[in-house]
């Protein structure tokens, strides 16, 4: 037997974050105070190579269930045996693991549970924090770009003209800003002030990733699926008039438009024979987020097969139109040959599975690769025929100083 | 008449655009022809390009910014680029080659341009309230007023400049210090 697995309610209201233990190995999809965190390693699941990598991950999670066992009194979605995990963007890359941790704290529908997975003859897991954690501000310090931004600039032109030429009808080109720091990066610090920062994403921690989405990759509970696409994005003010004003613009934006339809129908293309009875919104709406506001369209369908899980309909969706481009070959050739950097797991699908083939997947924006005193941000941008390479730059460069400014945003709770 | 080679600088007065006399007197007619970019605009775009060695996506997405304005060939309306263009792509080009990332550069020019901007009609009020209005009513005759006005811009353009390049760089220098010691007293070693 692989695993002793048990799933039992608990009582306790603290925020999750707060409950994770500080050690290296933590874990969590946490939004609006409620998802997962979790710690230790029972079992690591490298899923190698390939766009089979998403379903080889999940066929495993399976046989290791398979051989465990599972007492689960709590019956919710992320209770029992899990995995927790980060795919590479790019399918020829190294590093997409699921991770099945030693302890799990959930948290859903307002009940809270604790699962713990233990392997034969381990050493017990470290216990749930006892006292609030301290919080020491982690000011990260500019160290230089894979591509320096002035041939970053270049690329954009190149892409913007491959476009012209009828290459493809949207790439999204990212870059990135190596920092470091006198102090090691805390992850779950990080995480508590992106959860402050951005209480509607789903914040997430996977050896070393950290960041926000707000976008729904996939969630699937049974037969039933959804899938949030956000493409196409407007700044917020404080004054209500402008805030409508700004919004109205965007869904007025026949660029944001056209940039929004190819996402949505990126994700539709790989739902529709799935699900016979998909439905998406007539036309996109606005979604306001803390700081900004996109534009959103909603899935929502039944699996034709039950057996069809959430990992492999995450590989089919991945690369969506929102991090790789339409069409999606053409769009990834260009990536590959212009943006002059590995992706590593950012822009890729991070979430959670169970060994039934239920589970949360975003996708890795908004976020930072953690590794000691030194860090790695992302940001990118869509890239039309109508962009400009300069204000394409100045968009990753506030996204940049954004996620910045997070490592030393005060937790709000 | 064909365009001159490139690297024959072309008369000065040749690429300004004649103000127009009807609707100025005498004086201010020849202040205002005094008052333009004497500058000769020697290079095509190519030309800049090879001058700097800068690429033609970094200078058209700086054009696009307007932060770097060729004028127009006097024949084919062509952008023209002037030695102080070449001069000025060569300084940003050292500030990329420093390492400075040129979305910060371009930030940083944009609050430049908007900073210098409310100055420049200040200056340029202040000029023609208590050096132009004065000269004007106290010249015996418009030639004696043109004379002293040119005289007086000839003067006052490079004592300006010099004033807010001398002023720019105490600015910097002194806030580069106080912000060194803070780091030094405050944060870590």
């Amino acid at each position: 037997m692989s695993l002793h697995v048990s799933s039992v309610a608990i009582e306790d209201d603290r925020p999750l974050l707060d409950l994770l233990p500080h050690v290296p190995d933590a874990l969590a999809w946490v939004r609006d105070g409620e998802g997962l965190v979790a710690w230790g390693v029972a079992a690591r699941i490298e899923a190698g190579r390939g766009p089979d990598r998403f379903r080889r991950a999940g066929q495993a999670l399976g046989w290791l269930a398979d051989d465990s066992a599972v007492e689960d009194e709590v019956g919710l979605p992320g209770s029992g045996l899990i995995g927790i995990g980060s795919f590479t963007f790019d399918a020829d890359a190294d590093g997409s693991v699921l991770v099945v941790p030693r302890v799990v704290i959930g948290r859903r529908g307002g009940t809270t549970w604790r699962t713990d997975l233990t392997p034969p003859s381990a050493t017990p897991a470290p216990p749930v924090a006892s006292s609030p954690p301290v919080t020491t501000p982690t000011r990260p310090r500019y160290a230089g770009s894979s591509l320096p931004d002035v041939h970053w600039l270049e690329a954009v032109a190149r892409a913007i003209a491959r476009i012209d030429a009828g290459e493809a009808d949207k790439v999204v080109l990212a870059r990135d800003h190596a920092v470091w720091s006198h102090e090691p990066f805390d992850a779950i610090d990080l995480a508590r002030r992106l959860t402050g920062r951005f209480p509607s994403c789903h914040t997430f921690v996977v050896e070393g990733l950290v960041g926000a989405t707000p976008e729904l990759l996939l969630s699937r509970s049974g037969r039933s699926v959804t899938s949030r696409v956000l493409a196409g994005t407007t700044a917020r003010s404080a004054d209500e008039v402008e805030d409508a004003a700004l919004g109205a613009a965007l869904l007025a934006s026949e660029k944001d438009l056209v940039e929004h339809r190819f996402a949505a129908d990126s994700v539709r293309e790989v739902l529709a024979p799935q699900c016979a009875d998909l439905a998406g919104e007539v036309g996109p709406r606005l979604l306001r987020l803390d700081n900004v506001q996109h534009l959103a369209t909603t899935f929502r369908g039944h699996l034709d097969d039950p057996d069809t899980s959430a990992l492999e309909l995450v590989g089919a969706l991945h690369p969506t139109a929102a991090v790789g481009g339409t069409p999606r070959q053409a769009a990834l050739e260009m990536i590959r040959e212009l943006e002059g950097m590995s992706r590593g797991r950012y822009a890729a699908p991070v979430g959670w599975t169970d060994a039934a083939g239920d589970g949360e997947w975003g996708i890795a924006l908004r976020c930072a690769e953690l590794a000691g005193a030194r860090a790695r941000l992302f940001a990118g941008v869509g890239v039309v025929a109508a962009s400009l390479p300069e204000a394409e730059l100045e968009e990753t460069r506030l996204k940049l100083l954004a996620m910045q400014a997070a490592f030393g945003a005060d937790p709000v709770r | 008449m064909s365009p001159p080679p490139p690297d024959e600088p072309l008369p000065a007065d040749a690429t300004a655009t004649p103000p127009d006399e009807t609707a100025l007197d005498a004086p201010d007619a020849a202040l205002a022809a005094a008052a333009v970019e004497d500058d000769a605009a020697v290079h095509d775009l190519d030309g800049l390009l090879a001058a700097t060695g800068a690429t033609r996506a970094l200078l058209e997405a700086v054009e696009r910014t307007g932060l770097l304005a060729p004028q127009q060939h006097p024949e084919d309306g062509s952008p023209r680029y002037s030695a102080s263009d070449v001069a000025a792509v060569r300084a940003g080009m050292t500030l990329l080659d420093a390492g400075l990332p040129l979305g910060e550069l371009l930030d940083l020019a944009r609050r430049t341009d908007a900073a210098i901007q409310q100055i420049a009609d200040h200056a340029v009020e202040a000029f023609l309230r208590f050096v132009r209005d004065p000269v004007r009513g106290t010249a015996t005759s418009d030639e004696e007023a043109a004379d002293r006005l040119i005289t007086a811009y000839d003067r006052m353009l490079p004592a300006t400049e010099q004033l807010v390049a001398h002023h720019l760089r105490r600015r910097l220098l002194t806030r580069a210090a106080e912000r060194i010691a803070a780091e030094l007293g405050g944060e870590h070693p």
